[in-house]
């Protein structure tokens, strides 16, 4: 609808400028494929492409490794965060954005330190606190650590969006009779329900990718995740970078899938809570 | 804070807290469970520990700042710092005017392929960082990266990987978090240039502001609230750089591409020397939390493109 008075040959250019650049970005990704698809003679070719191509990397890999296993470990601990994390902050939000309980923006300004603290400065507390838990080795070792900084930046968004929310339909249910539970959860959250999956995806996104605290927290190959196996196959397949590539791609691959089929949602939600100021 | 608290309260319609019982207070709980184990709880205890130093004989003796004045004489620490600096310097503004270009061509010149381009230069953001060192440490492999090759074509020549090399380790390895990284900022402009108000855009239009210089003088100062919070991410984010130097070159050679990850993890972890360890935690807690409470103040709290409310809180 706009833009009708740009002339056509611009916008062709504006395209294949465009094209040209993320060609140039999408080297590391293809680079990765590329070499798992080569035949060991092809392997330390300093080309980007190597013909012809084989599967032969990725039916070795995928029947001489756990890869399941540490795919499974990584659901687990990724779900499981993301479910408290939702939970949690809408919990919270609710309380701060909708029942104005007093002292609970004082309890909001403090939790909001927490965004400010670098995971380096937590590692070795969480590691001797884990420790005397008895929860390294254990998926719970990463869940509440990941929740604890997961919380504060989805408190954020689900506050700005429910405060934003029509506040007669809050005032409807409590006279319709809803006590607080019943409005947070037939009221409260179908209406923030962009931005739950918004902080959601957000969160699936960083904690299925969390390396520092997964590397120190687990040591048994049962309970790791599928972002430090990376490491133990680069010493492995040392000399087969076609296997080595093979695995990497299969690692990365099922976040990467997730993203293509979850976006649309995601920048909705970002779009929506950009539009709150 | 008991101000900002106080204001809410009186704008607060008083049968929302009435509707409230006591039981409420259970909703905040959680939250306010999870930030005293794994949050504050930890913080308290590297403060203590820092000040104190483990004996041969397993006994801890106060040594007050003695481990500070250690850790600040030790010359790794001042490498890195200059690595830190050299980190945020380069990676915030480079990403912020990557990716803000990209966004711009791609909100302001696409239809059909917007959705397209959006998603693909976002995937590094997805792709897992583990993998990508992987890919990195092979680009830059001497005789069978694919860099040292195709930049010979345009005369430059690598005679050894960048990341072996102590003098420009950091700047390839900065390299990868820009090419990772970009995405992010692209997608937080987008986000910002689609909401952009369409009456001023037209009405600087009317007023003959076309292409670069709509760009200039509307569009950015506008975009104002993205760059804050994407400012403020930066620094957090650069003072927990870990898995790329860590899987890439270990904080070497030599220490040349040491972060505070790795050095917090080589001290506490490797070396095993936990009041060294929580007193490096600690300076980078007090690092982040300064750099962070500075901006604020200066710029207001931004993040996230939804918090523009915070400011008004």
């Amino acid at each position: 609808m706009r833009r009708r008075h740009h002339p056509t040959a611009n916008r062709v250019i504006i395209h294949v400028v465009l094209l040209l650049v993320l060609a140039l970005w999408m080297i590391p990704e293809v680079y990765m494929l590329s070499i798992g698809l080569r035949t060991p003679e092809q392997a330390f070719d300093a080309t980007l492409f190597a013909w012809p191509l084989t599967f032969s990397n990725f039916i070795t890999v995928i029947r001489d490794n756990p890869l399941p296993m540490f795919f499974l470990n990584s659901l687990i601990v990724t779900l499981s965060t993301v479910a408290l994390v939702v939970a949690i902050s809408s919990l919270f939000a609710f309380a701060c954005a909708v029942l104005n309980l007093r002292g609970s923006l004082t309890l909001y300004a403090t939790l909001l330190t927490t965004l400010m603290v670098p995971l380096a400065s937590l590692v070795l507390p969480l590691a001797i606190l884990l420790k005397t838990f008895g929860w390294v080795n254990t998926y719970a070792g990463l869940v509440f650590p990941y929740a604890a900084l997961g919380v504060p930046f989805a408190v954020v968004v689900l506050k700005a969006f429910m405060e934003d929310s029509p506040k007669e339909l809050f005032e409807a249910a409590r006279v319709d009779g809803c006590n607080a539970w019943q409005t947070y959860w037939h009221v409260a959250l179908p209406l923030v329900r962009p931005a739950l999956v918004f902080v959601g995806i957000w969160q699936f996104i960083s904690t299925w990718n969390e390396f520092f605290l997964a590397l120190i927290i687990l040591t048994r190959d049962e309970v790791k995740t599928l972002t430090i196996v990376p490491m133990q196959y680069s010493g492995l397949y040392m000399a087969n970078p076609g296997a080595l590539f093979a695995i990497l791609t299969l690692i990365a691959l099922p976040l990467i899938l997730l993203y293509v089929v979850v976006q649309r949602a995601f920048v909705r939600g970002l779009l929506a809570g950009a539009v709150k100021g | 804070m008991s101000a900002i608290s106080g204001r809410a309260f009186e704008q607060a319609p008083k049968h929302y807290r009435r509707f409230a019982g006591p039981w409420t207070y259970l909703f905040l709980l959680p939250a306010v469970a999870l930030f005293v184990v794994f949050i504050a709880y930890p913080i308290v205890w590297v403060l203590s520990e820092s000040f104190f130093s483990e004996g041969n004989d397993r006994t801890s003796t106060f040594v007050g700042l003695d481990t500070y004045l250690s850790v600040l004489a030790d010359p790794v620490f001042w490498i890195v710092v200059r690595n830190m600096l050299l980190w945020g310097l380069i990676t915030v503004p480079v990403q912020m005017i990557i990716g803000g270009t990209i966004a711009y061509f791609i909100e302001r010149h696409t239809d059909a392929w917007r959705g397209f381009f959006r998603t693909m230069f976002f995937l590094p953001v997805v792709t897992s960082v583990s993998v990508i060192s992987l890919v990195w440490v092979q680009i830059y492999a001497p005789y069978y990266g694919i860099a040292q090759q195709y930049l010979s074509y345009f005369g430059i020549e690598m005679a050894s990987s960048p990341i072996g090399d102590p003098s420009t380790a950091i700047f390839a390895l900065i390299v990868v978090n820009i090419w990772q990284w970009t995405g992010f900022s692209m997608l937080m402009y987008v986000a910002g240039i689609a909401n952009l108000p369409t009456e001023v855009l037209d009405a600087a239009r009317v007023d003959g502001a076309r292409g670069l210089r709509l760009a200039w003088s509307v569009i950015i100062p506008m975009l104002s609230p993205v760059t804050k919070s994407l400012l403020l991410l930066g620094v957090i984010g650069t003072l927990q750089t870990f898995p790329i130097v860590q899987l890439m070159t270990t904080g070497g050679p030599n220490h040349a591409s040491e972060v505070f990850g790795t050095y917090v993890f080589r001290t506490s972890f490797v070396l095993g020397d936990t009041g060294r360890g929580a007193t490096i935690s600690v300076i980078v807690l007090l690092l982040a939390l300064i750099l962070s409470v500075v901006q604020i103040v200066y710029f207001g709290a931004n993040l996230s493109p939804s918090s523009r409310k915070e400011e008004s809180a």
